[in-house]
């Protein structure tokens, strides 16, 4: 596995940005090396040139923008250092623990009940912070996970384990984002009554 | 026609030299045109002083010529006498279909066989909005030629943020028909933030209220260091003053009792409740009078209040958009440095007040509202045909709706998210759902719902040419790709068996190609013969390009990124390119550059990942401690 990882290293987002792999990435860095690259890439900067070097132009503008938007989202950025170690997360994979799954249950419901309250926004305000708490907490436990991945180290068969778990946090983390997500609509259309 | 100049293989070419560049504020009700004098971006006055131009167009009739029309304050003039012959805020009917434009329409809109964009009948025949738009940009074209003393080399046109790819694709076709050669679309809160943000130099987070004649948009954009970079973008692309003109209209309509007016009239009571509704920006009270006809006139007095009163739910309307864009930028109001009014409605002093409340701040309206599109546009077209300018200046702006395709039961699956920066590009997976089916339909939409008939159609497909296999064998990876001016292109790949699938897109409300052809070919400025001339100019001019950039290339990075064995390679290929290039034959041309491209194609790769090194040098060196 970590040869596959090595193979795959040479030319990912996080070199492509001038970054170290790891979760921990950090942004002020990332920001000002996008600018820096985009600078010199953008096709802006081709509009003059041959259509060639135009449809080039646009085509790593394309791909420099998406290594930003992956490596700036949490959930995002951690799916892609999965996919470096050969680890997709398929539409099928459902693989929760039943308690987690009960929880999301509940907290669905109390999202779907929210207009029928006296005060319906800052219900849902209770609700929003109660996500955005578990979803801090889902990404400090992934940032840990991943610290005590090697991302070069020989220790294999540790890494198989903390990649499963690692998996399984990412999985509850979109459950928590779609949350969020819905969250943000019920607000806007509540907001949209006003 | 000028000889083609092509310097010596190696030799640098001619010293820099100043290009002619527009900026074109193409808008609803009044459109501009900006160009740089001396490194001051300033909006061209036709000869009698006049910066505004009314996009009014009073078509008269036709001849070999093209359109005989009276464009601008003469047709604004004209409107109330021949009202079905003279188009006003033809911006609104860009890119739409018959069902979105019938409401408050005068027209007499028709559509032709073989076409699904509706036609306004005149005169001078049936006319498209992408012509009628053509006819404004040829004025500004003209105009610019005037005051400036030569040939435009490019023009940024502007368009609403919140535009969808059918409105921008038009724009692009307006001005293609008008003879312009169009450097980008850009959209107009971005030029607006442009000719803000240079004027005052503040770094910090922006936020551009633009209300304009018939859009509206929300713009936060954050700059640093020279680069403009839009968070989230949101807005309404059919709500504007026009909107609250025509409340003020059938306020009018119902309290002078008049039943069913005809085009005159209401042509009459639009051009009076827009003089109202300028008039209470400025004072308290408004006297209102119509001519109803056979010595009878209507006469009521309306105070700002009363008018407040109507406009409120529109006004309250744009707020919602405000709240959206803030979400998806992810700030809050207090992140905001200041928030700056665009556009002529903003003057209307209840959309300042309720702006403020809503940012808690008060909003800035020191800029001129209608000017600072067209300069901010100016700005961007001097830097991209190379004047060097503003040299460090960058805009990185983001698609305003999200991209989706229709799947099983009319669902949308977005590919492509609202407020993502562009360029962009994704791919999506399809496969066959039936035993050797070789063709499938795609539909493309654009919009936020989840049903597709929410959405906005913006094109169907089909990919052919599938090889037949078992059902769900087949591997079709389609590429969706926005480029900077916010256009789509797809293209298509059945990955098991590498073959590259026939694609073509047919625009949903969009001209196409072939309408195109016939309406420059009917349009005096191309006659046949000019087409043909034209069209080997330009791939001359191609050409010419190819070997200038490919000669500065070699010279600059030929010995760093390439053996000998390829740099003679190039260096034959440009040559075989310089002497085909010399004779009339505009096929063998393109056909030369295209085996230069791809014979360079590896070369302009390395060049490409060579200058992204070299951004990231000055950072790699702090890394190594």
């Amino acid at each position: 596995m970590s040869n596959n990882l090595k193979n795959s290293m040479a030319d990912n987002y996080f070199s492509l940005l001038g970054l170290p792999v790891s979760f921990d990435v950090d942004k002020a860095k990332l920001i000002q090396n996008y600018h820096e690259i985009q600078k010199s890439i953008h096709p802006d900067k081709f509009a003059n040139a041959t259509a060639l070097e135009r449809r080039l132009s646009v085509q790593k503008a394309a791909q420099i923008n998406d290594a930003l938007e992956t490596l700036k989202n949490p959930i995002q950025c951690s799916i892609y250092l999965l996919s470096l170690y050969g680890i997709e997360l398929g539409a099928n994979d459902s693989n929760i623990d039943p308690e987690f799954l009960m929880e999301q249950m509940e907290l669905r419901e109390n999202l779907s009940e929210v207009g029928d309250k006296d005060d319906p926004l800052s219900e849902l305000d209770n609700i929003m912070d109660d996500v955005s708490s578990r979803i801090k907490q889902a990404i400090n436990v992934l940032g840990t996970l991943f610290q005590k991945l090697s991302f070069n180290d020989e220790k294999v068969e540790n890494d198989e384990h903390l990649l499963k778990e690692a998996k399984a946090q990412v999985l509850k983390l979109q459950f928590l984002n779609r949350l969020q997500e819905e969250c943000l609509n019920k607000e806007e259309d509540l907001a949209e009554q006003f | 026609m000028a000889l083609l100049q092509i310097s010596e293989p190696g030799q640098t070419t001619a010293p820099h030299q100043h290009k002619l560049a527009i900026g074109i504020d193409l808008g609803t009700t009044n459109s501009l045109v900006a160009s740089l004098k001396s490194g001051l971006a300033e909006t061209i006055a036709d000869e009698n002083g006049h910066h505004l131009l009314p996009s009014v167009v009073q078509f008269q009739g036709k001849n070999d010529n093209g359109y005989q029309t009276e464009v601008g304050h003469n047709a604004q003039q004209n409107a109330s006498k021949d009202p079905m012959n003279t188009i006003v805020s033809v911006k609104r009917y860009m890119g739409r279909g018959l069902d979105d434009i019938k409401k408050h329409s005068i027209y007499d809109f028709v559509t032709e066989e073989n076409s699904v964009v509706p036609r306004i009948r005149t005169v001078a025949g049936d006319v498209s909005a992408v012509e009628v738009s053509a006819e404004i940009l040829k004025t500004l074209k003209q105009r610019s030629i005037e005051a400036l003393g030569g040939d435009l080399t490019g023009a940024v046109i502007t368009v609403p943020a919140y535009f969808d790819d059918a409105q921008r694709q038009a724009t692009k076709d307006a001005a293609k028909l008008a003879g312009l050669n169009v450097l980008r679309l850009i959209n107009e809160p971005t030029a607006a933030a442009v000719a803000y943000g240079l004027d005052t130099g503040s770094e910090g987070i922006h936020v551009i209220y633009d209300l304009g004649g018939g859009t509206f948009d929300i713009s936060i954009l954050k700059l640093t260091k020279g680069i403009f970079e839009v968070l989230s973008t949101a807005g309404d692309s059919a709500l504007g003053g026009d909107d609250l003109d025509h409340v003020l209209t059938d306020w009018i309509i119902e309290e002078a009792q008049i039943n069913e007016p005809d085009a005159m009239l209401l042509r009459q009571i639009l051009d009076i409740a827009r003089q109202t509704k300028e008039t209470l920006s400025q004072q308290e009270t408004s006297t209102l009078s119509v001519d109803l006809g056979k010595n009878k006139i209507w006469k009521a007095e309306l105070s700002r209040q009363q008018f407040e009163k109507m406009i409120k739910p529109l006004i309250r309307k744009t707020l919602v958009p405000c709240r959206r864009a803030l979400r998806d930028a992810g700030i809050d109001s207090d992140d905001i440095q200041d928030v700056v009014m665009v556009g002529g409605s903003t003057r209307i002093p209840l959309v300042r007040q309720m702006v403020g409340e809503f940012f808690s701040t008060e909003p800035l309206v020191d800029l001129d509202p209608d000017r600072v599109v067209a300069i901010g546009a100016a700005r961007q077209a001097d830097v991209l045909v190379g004047n060097k300018s503003d040299e460090d200046m960058l805009l990185l702006d983001v698609t305003p709706l999200s991209l989706g395709l229709e799947t099983m039961g009319g669902l949308a699956e977005k590919v492509i998210h609202r407020n993502t920066t562009i360029p962009v590009a994704r791919a999506q997976d399809f496969t066959t759902f039936k035993d050797g089916q070789t063709a499938m339909a795609i539909h493309v939409v654009q919009g936020e719902r989840e049903l597709i008939s929410d959405c906005r159609s913006l094109a169907r497909f089909e990919l052919r040419g599938i090889p037949p296999m078992v059902a769900g064998a087949a591997r079709i990876r389609v590429t969706f790709q926005i480029d900077a001016d916010g256009l789509l292109s797809v293209s298509a790949r059945e990955e098991t068996s590498g073959v590259e699938s026939s694609i073509q897109v047919k625009p949903s409300y969009g001209l196409s190609d072939g309408e195109i052809e016939t309406m420059l070919k009917d349009s005096f400025s191309y006659a046949q013969d000019d087409i043909d001339a034209r069209k080997l100019r330009e791939v001359q001019v191609e050409a010419s390009r190819v070997v200038e950039a490919l000669n500065a290339a070699l010279e600059e990075d030929g010995e760093k990124l390439l053996s000998s064995e390829e740099r003679v390679e190039i260096r034959q290929a440009i040559d075989e390119l310089v002497e085909i290039a010399k004779q009339s034959n505009q096929r063998a041309i393109k056909l030369k550059i295209e085996a230069v491209d791809k014979i360079t194609a590896e070369f302009a790769q390395r060049r490409m990942d060579a200058s992204i090194n070299k951004a990231l040098a000055g950072q790699r060196v702090d890394d190594l401690k």
